[in-house]
């Protein structure tokens, strides 16, 4: 126990704090320029003085700790004497643009001036010139006005872990520049943004376009991108997003954010918004209302369902859409379209993943949270870059690596080059193996658990097998690591799951899991993930991950639902692909995706939804599938309805509503109406009823209100009751070694700064990141004679695209990878895929791909 | 990128520290001499060859004056001028040699021979006026000597 008066004021502490702290946790501010609440004390600009008894000089509150006993004043006739004299040397160089800066109103020294003074500078030099440059993209930078307060250094150094600008020459001259001194080529976080106190970065995309207190309405919601689902604010001005900021010491980033969350909102305010439905006539999609085209696709659906029966229907849903939307659809595609053929594009990696990790280990074994890397010993990182994937949950890894913690990763990982401990590059492809290799060390030295049978068998069967002999550089530190470290966190990217064995590597990853007492990640590119699956958007759970084939739980629905769901699972995605091929399928609905683009082997997509005889569409854009659709219908997106969502450690958080948008419909109520239509009755007023029904019929979400998630720490398992068995029975593993020894093999890039049709309407990522690129290793540079910037072809067995390259150092292997987000150079046009027999995802390793430089 | 000697050089430094960034300076050191001077390259080779952030170096680089963050002549002259030197007539010592040489403080002359660079005391009041050619060191400089030590420099 610490106790201290601050300005007579007697503070009892419980933890050693400094003494700025103590003061804010009580209530009394003590001015600030260079310290921040999420970095670490400075001490530099020395606004924060302080008078302590018995102390004989002024001392700096955020650098002070506070003691027992100790007397502090904040306020005094010395202590304003000093913060004045400061901030005049402070106005020496500082410009007073304030009428032109866009910080002011917002700007901490234009605070603390008005506070403290001094109203007359009496400096009769010049100030000093810095020319406002404008050669990044995104950020403009005006040092006339830095203070050198390091905040925004700190910030990119200490907390995101990017190091991309630095603190300048000396003195007077002293200011921030990023390495080039022009453009800052980095993550483009924004978050040294955030930091700056004053006006010296700020950002293009809302450069001179409104004032701090214009802003019509601020709302804090969450981000509409990946599966981490940070906390951020809209700030709105006539209907329209002005700039999204974080919030300090909100939800899981705590006043962090990526460049996706913070500059990828522009595509809700696109030109290229659907409005309007459209019909197909004569060929070609028309301009239509709501009434006919609701109507038409009621008639169609009727029909199809009463001649074929509902297995001649699917229904792709999204994990863009909220839990809601997803509860909907799939009661729209089972109850009035009588099919349990529902999947979504999650079936290329997460969906995959997460129903074999459940089955073998029980529901919620992924239900962990991001703050727990941060207290993890060992972090095993696989199957891509968590920095790029979910950045947010990466810098918790940045993070526990500069605490200490062993950062091991297998493969390839660009964001971790500088905080990993140790790599393992198997030889391409081959990760399964190793895995497989350092799995049975770990079996050996633990031996049986003896609470999952079918993994105990397995291990026996795989140690087996295994050789024992691994000779690659840092499989050695692997094995010590998994064998001593007593708190270990995987993470999981889709990269491993998108291989035709993938299986094999899930149930490594599973048992170590097991038998280490792990904590499992998945990594999720898109914001709901989860929620699609516990909503039910998958061919053989109920919400709630219910098996259909139990019937107890199928009754319990159906008497909730009053009707009958059909009995048989359906079809997964690329059976329903296969299935729309064959003409088995011969109707599709397809809300909030774009399978025509995000499932590998494009153009052979494309040619089997072209056998389609009725295909709908709702989205917020028209996207490559929706071309090809008989209705399109406009739906409502981010900020423009309100809704829940799952992100990857299955914490459920609301998305809320900032703009009014003039068209379109929430993808639940478009179901609904059409529902009514089609004779199976659905009575949502609002959002908030599907909510209740979920909490009602599903028995995760029992008892779950809108009001109980919008306060937050809405955690696994809510009230519900998990399944914790083995759920299924998983199939044997399958032996499917491939042979790589092709020069180059093309695969997915998975960037920071794009996901899909969203960011490629983002202006300030297009800008960031402008075209599909091929990313080359340094050896397969070398060994192909490029540079930088090289034009040249790539060509696979199912086509080829002309490109530029980029040398990137942290690619190990011989991959060459390339992004699947720009219309017309996306990479899954170029690729073919076996199915993995086990999980259901297509497997896109072993992609061969010749290069020539043009 | 350094070739193999240097990388070797630099990498037996980094030895003698308990941490990378501590190789830092002299590191840039060898970075200067095998440049000329601390170009975005050869900051870029350093931060390859210790693991470090590019930012880093290039704002560690830039608060010391001895690096050089422009390209400079083959001879760089650092003339004091501070109090001691001054008073001494370091002033004008600047005028002979920009006069005969062609170059202005912080300049090169055009055939590239010198550079100028006006620094403060350089420790060596006591046998003021002083001056550093390269890395020799001139003290008691007087208006003829001076040109006489510099002639040596080609
Ligand atoms: S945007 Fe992010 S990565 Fe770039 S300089 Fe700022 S803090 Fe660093
Ligand atoms: S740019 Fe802003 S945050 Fe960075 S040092 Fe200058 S004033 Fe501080
Ligand atoms: S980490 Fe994910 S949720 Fe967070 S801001 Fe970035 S994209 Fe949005
Ligand atoms: S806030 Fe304490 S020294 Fe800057
Ligand atoms: S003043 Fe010139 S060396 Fe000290």
């Amino acid at each position: 126990m610490i106790t201290l008066t601050i300005n007579g004021k007697e503070i009892t502490l419980d933890k050693p704090i400094t003494v700025l702290e103590a003061a804010r946790q009580s209530g009394i501010k003590i001015p600030t320029l260079c310290a921040h609440e999420v970095l670490k004390p400075y001490g530099g600009c020395r606004l924060c003085v302080v008078e302590v008894e018995r102390m004989p000089r002024l001392q700096t509150a955020c650098t002070l700790m506070a003691a027992d006993g100790m007397e502090v004043r904040t306020e005094s006739e010395t202590i304003s004497e000093v913060r004045r004299g400061i901030l005049e040397f402070l106005l020496i160089n500082h410009p007073l643009d304030c009428p032109y800066c866009d910080k002011a109103g917002e700007c901490e020294l234009q605070d603390l001036v008005n506070k403290y003074g001094p109203t007359v500078g009496r400096h009769k030099e010049e100030k000093r010139k810095v020319a406002e440059s404008h050669k990044d993209q995104i950020f403009s930078r005006n040092m006339e006005r830095c203070v050198s307060c390091t905040r925004c250094v700190r910030m990119c150094s200490d907390m995101q872990g990017a190091s991309a600008i630095s603190m300048i020459a000396r003195g007077t001259h002293t200011r921030m520049e990023p390495f080039t001194a022009d453009s800052f080529n980095c993550e483009y976080c924004g978050n040294c943004l955030s930091v700056c106190p004053v006006g010296a970065i700020l950002s293009r995309l809302s450069l001179h376009s409104y004032r701090p207190w214009q802003v019509d309405k601020e709302v804090e919601t969450i981000c509409s991108y990946c599966g981490v689902g940070c906390t951020l604010v809209v700030q709105v001005r006539d209907d329209a997003i002005k700039r999204v900021i974080p919030k300090m010491g909100a939800g899981i980033n705590n006043g962090m954010l990526c460049s996706r969350g913070r500059f990828g909102y522009e595509y809700i305010g696109s030109e290229e918004r659907l409005r309007v439905p459209l019909v197909r006539k004569n060929g070609k999609l028309e301009q239509s209302t709501w009434s006919e085209a609701l109507g038409l696709i009621a008639e169609k659906l009727t029909e199809i369902r009463n001649t074929n029966g509902g297995k001649a229907i699917a229904g792709i849903a999204s994990p863009r859409c909220s839990n809601e939307d997803n509860y909907v659809f799939q009661k729209f595609m089972r109850m009035t379209c009588k099919t349990n053929n529902i999947d979504s594009v999650s079936r290329t990696g997460f969906a995959a993943a997460q129903k074999y990790f459940e089955d073998l280990l029980g529901q919620g074994i992924t239900g962990n949270l991001i703050d727990g890397l941060k207290h993890s010993e060992t972090i095993l990182v696989l199957g891509g870059d968590p920095t790029a994937v979910n950045p947010i949950l990466g810098l918790a890894i940045r993070e526990a690596a500069r605490d200490g913690a062993n950062i091991i990763v297998l493969g390839n990982a660009k964001g971790l080059e500088k905080f990993k401990t140790v790599q393992v590059v198997p030889p391409v492809f081959n990760e399964a193996v190793v895995l497989e290799e350092v799995l049975t060390e770990v079996f050996k030295a633990k031996g049986v658990r003896g609470e999952r049978p079918f993994v105990d068998k397995e291990l026996k069967l795989l140690s087996k097998r295994t050789s024992g002999k691994v000779d690659i550089e840092g499989y050695e530190e692997l094995k010590k690591a998994l064998l001593e470290t007593e708190s270990l966190s995987i993470v999981l990217g889709m990269d491993m799951v998108q291989r035709t064995d993938g299986h094999r590597t899930l149930f490594a990853v599973a048992a170590l899991t097991y038998l280490l007492e792990a904590r499992l990640y998945t990594l999720s590119e898109r914001a709901n993930e989860q929620g699609l699956i516990d909503a039910g958007c998958v061919p053989d759970m109920l919400p709630g991950g219910r098996p259909i084939n139990i019937s107890d739980f199928k009754v319990k629905f159906e008497t909730v639902w009053k009707g009958t769901i059909p009995d048989e699972d359906g079809l997964t995605l690329l059976e329903i692909i296969e299935g729309t091929r064959n003409k088995d399928i011969k109707a599709l609905y397809v809300m909030g995706e774009n399978p025509v683009f995000n499932i590998p082997d494009g153009s052979s997509v494309k040619e089997a939804l072209g056998n389609l005889d009725f295909m709908v569409v709702q989205d917020i854009f028209l996207t490559e599938t929706g071309e090809m659709a008989d209705v399109v219908l406009p739906a409502l997106g981010w900020t423009e309805r309100i809704g829940t969502y799952t992100n990857l450690e299955r914490r459920i958080q609301l998305q809320k509503k900032a703009v009014e948008s003039s068209s379109g419909m929430e993808d639940w109520r478009i179901l609904s109406e059409l529902s009514n239509k089609m004779e199976y009755k659905m009575k949502y007023m609002q959002a908030e009823d599907v909510m209740h029904e979920m909490a009602k019929v599903s028995p995760l979400y029992s008892e779950l209100t809108y009001s109980e998630i919008a306060e937050g720490e809405c955690l696994w398992p809510y009230h519900g009751e998990p399944l914790r068995g083995e759920i299924n029975e998983v199939p044997e593993m399958l032996d499917v070694a491939g042979d790589y020894r092709a020069d180059f093999y093309l695969a997915l890039e998975k960037p920071l700064f794009h996901s899909g049709s969203l960011s490629r309407r983002s202006q300030a990522l297009m800008k960031i990141y402008p075209e599909a690129s091929l990313k080359v290793g340094a050896a397969s540079a070398e060994k192909l004679g490029l540079t930088d910037g090289d034009k040249v072809q790539i060509s696979t067995s199912a086509g080829s695209l002309d490109t530029s390259v980029i040398i990137e150092d942290s690619i190990k292997d011989n991959r060459v990878y390339m992004s699947n987000n720009f219309a017309g150079s996306g990479v899954f046009n170029l690729m073919k895929f076996n199915v993995d027999k086990v999980t259901k995802a297509p497997g896109i390793e072993g992609c061969e791909v010749t290069i020539k430089k043009l | 990128m350094f070739n193999e000697t240097v990388i070797s050089e630099i990498n037996e430094i980094r030895g003698k520290y308990p941490d990378r960034r501590s190789a830092l300076l002299p590191s840039l050191y060898i970075a200067q001499r095998e440049f000329g001077w601390l170009s975005h390259e050869a900051m870029t080779c350093v931060a390859k060859t210790l693991n470090l952030p590019e930012a880093d170096v290039r704002g560690t680089a830039s608060f010391y004056s001895m690096f050089k963050n422009a390209p400079v002549g083959r001879h760089v002259i650092q003339i004091c001028t501070n109090v001691s030197c001054m008073i001494l007539g370091a002033e004008k010592l600047v005028d002979i040699v920009g006069a005969k040489y062609g170059v202005t403080s912080g300049g090169t002359s055009e055939d590239g021979r010198f550079s100028l660079v006006i620094m403060e005391c350089i420790g060596a009041c006591g046998t003021a006026p002083a001056m550093l050619v390269d890395t020799d060191f001139y003290e008691n400089l007087t208006e003829t000597n001076i040109l006489e030590i510099l002639d040596k420099y080609k």
